[in-house]
């Protein structure tokens, strides 16, 4: 009698036990509690103004554009429980407007030296001109 | 029977465990477009122009392009075209950065072919003026020697005019000394220091106005051209109270000059705040040479462009 309620009990812990245990590793897999990732979403606003007082409308539409719609499909994605999802896109919306401020200042630096190198020919040029005239 | 309870118990464990693991893990691949993504930083690492120009923004990429290549399941494939997104952009950041700096290095090259430029155009400038006077005194002499009186005062006059123009122009070269003044592409930049103001005021201090005067002196002097004065501060404080007192600063240069009798059509102020520092803001030094009102004189009677390089 004592036996078999002894071996009854250590069946029940073996059963607990187990379930705990593949509760556990389930766990490991299963998505994180559903909280916006505020964070990942404020600091893709913050790059997309940067790169908008940057000047990237002018320079970079098309990055600019790309992490605008990344942005609010993270919104979209929030409103529908998603933070999974919507940390992906608040990420790929920071990357992007970074991208865009970046290629802002290529374009612009690129630009100077353009505006540069014209301003020096265009001397030499005028020089030559005026030398010939003479 | 106790001994084939536990076997089979066991084995169902195993069994529950191993599809538990399953789901977390299943067969891995590197995800789609990782290759091409490695493909696109190899590149950029070869370009001789491009690379070894940014470290932070190279490791960055290279870091993102390393994850992106870690092989995920199938299941997973989502999170793999997240991360080659991510990988993707970052080696386009790191190429832009590169542009950047490239051309920042070549700016000091083509500034002094500018100059030169420049140079060879005023010595030129000078050297005819000068070849002007020569021969005018030459025809003077002639007409003089033949007794052609009027020959002689054309002569004359054209021999003045002549060196009126060389004249003009060593004293515009020496005004320009005067006012420590820069030729840029923008027109004549004449930069006053911090000195002008206290710290966080707008009231200009009594000594500024020794070279504001040269200013006013110059500027009544050539009175086709126009001014505008620009604010610039460090990065001190916070960008909206910088651009509010970089505004006053030049908006006070701006008054005094009207004071001094400059028509208020002739000038403009602007406040350009922190945005376009000339030295390094981690520095004191630095800090002091960003704090400054640069006052840009038109080359032309059209108003100087606003913005401009840097």
């Amino acid at each position: 009698m004592n036996q078999l309620s002894m071996d009854k009990v250590s069946q029940r812990v073996r059963l607990y036990s187990s379930l705990f245990l593949m509760l556990f590793l389930l766990g490991a897999c299963a998505s994180p509690p559903p909280v916006p990732p505020n964070d990942a979403l404020l600091a893709a606003r913050d790059a997309i103004v940067t790169a908008e007082q940057s000047g990237a409308r002018q320079f970079a539409g098309s990055e600019l554009d790309e992490a605008r719609q990344q942005l609010s499909k993270a919104e979209e994605a929030v409103s529908n429980e998603n933070m999974e999802l919507a940390e992906r896109h608040a990420y790929q919306a920071r990357v992007s407007a970074e991208l865009a401020a970046a290629k802002t200042e290529a374009s612009k630096a690129v630009a100077i030296n353009r505006e540069m190198k014209e301003g020096a020919e265009a001397l030499t040029e005028e020089m030559r001109r005026k030398g010939e005239q003479q | 029977m106790n001994h084939l309870t536990r076997n089979r118990f066991l084995l169902a464990a195993a069994i529950s465990v191993s599809l538990a693991l399953g789901g977390c893990a299943a067969t891995p691949e590197s995800p789609e477009g990782a290759t091409e993504v490695r493909n696109k930083l190899n590149a950029l690492k070869n370009d001789p122009d491009l690379a070894n120009r940014t470290r932070v923004e190279l490791r960055a990429a290279e870091q993102a392009v390393e994850l992106a290549e870690k092989p995920l399941p199938a299941e997973q494939s989502d999170l793999g075209e997240h991360r080659v997104y991510m990988a993707d952009r970052k080696v386009e950041i790191a190429r832009a950065r590169a542009t950047a700096l490239h051309a920042e290095a070549q700016r000091e090259r083509l500034s002094q072919e500018r100059d030169e430029a420049r140079l060879a155009a005023r010595t030129s400038e000078v050297e005819r003026a000068r070849e002007d006077a020569r021969s005018a005194r030459d025809e003077a002499e002639a007409a003089r020697t033949s007794e052609t009186e009027s020959a002689a005062t054309a002569a004359a006059e054209r021999q003045r005019m002549a060196e009126e123009t060389q004249r003009m122009a060593e004293e515009m070269q020496q005004e320009m000394d005067d006012l420590k003044a820069e030729v840029t592409d923008r027109g004549l930049v004449l930069t006053l220091g911090d000195v002008l103001f206290a710290t966080g005021s707008a009231d200009l201090q009594s000594g500024a106005n020794s070279n504001l005067d040269k200013l006013v002196t110059f500027l009544n002097e050539h009175p086709e051209r126009k001014v505008l004065v620009e604010g610039h501060t460090d990065n001190v404080g916070g960008e909206e109270l910088n651009q509010r007192l970089s505004r006053q600063r030049a908006e006070a240069v701006r008054n005094y000059l009207t004071e001094k009798g400059i028509a208020a059509e002739r000038l403009s102020a602007e406040g350009i705040g922190m945005d376009r520092p000339v030295a390094d803001n981690s520095t004191r030094t630095g800090r002091q040479q960003n704090r400054r009102v640069e006052i840009i004189i038109g080359n032309t009677q059209s108003a100087p462009a606003a913005g401009g390089s840097r």
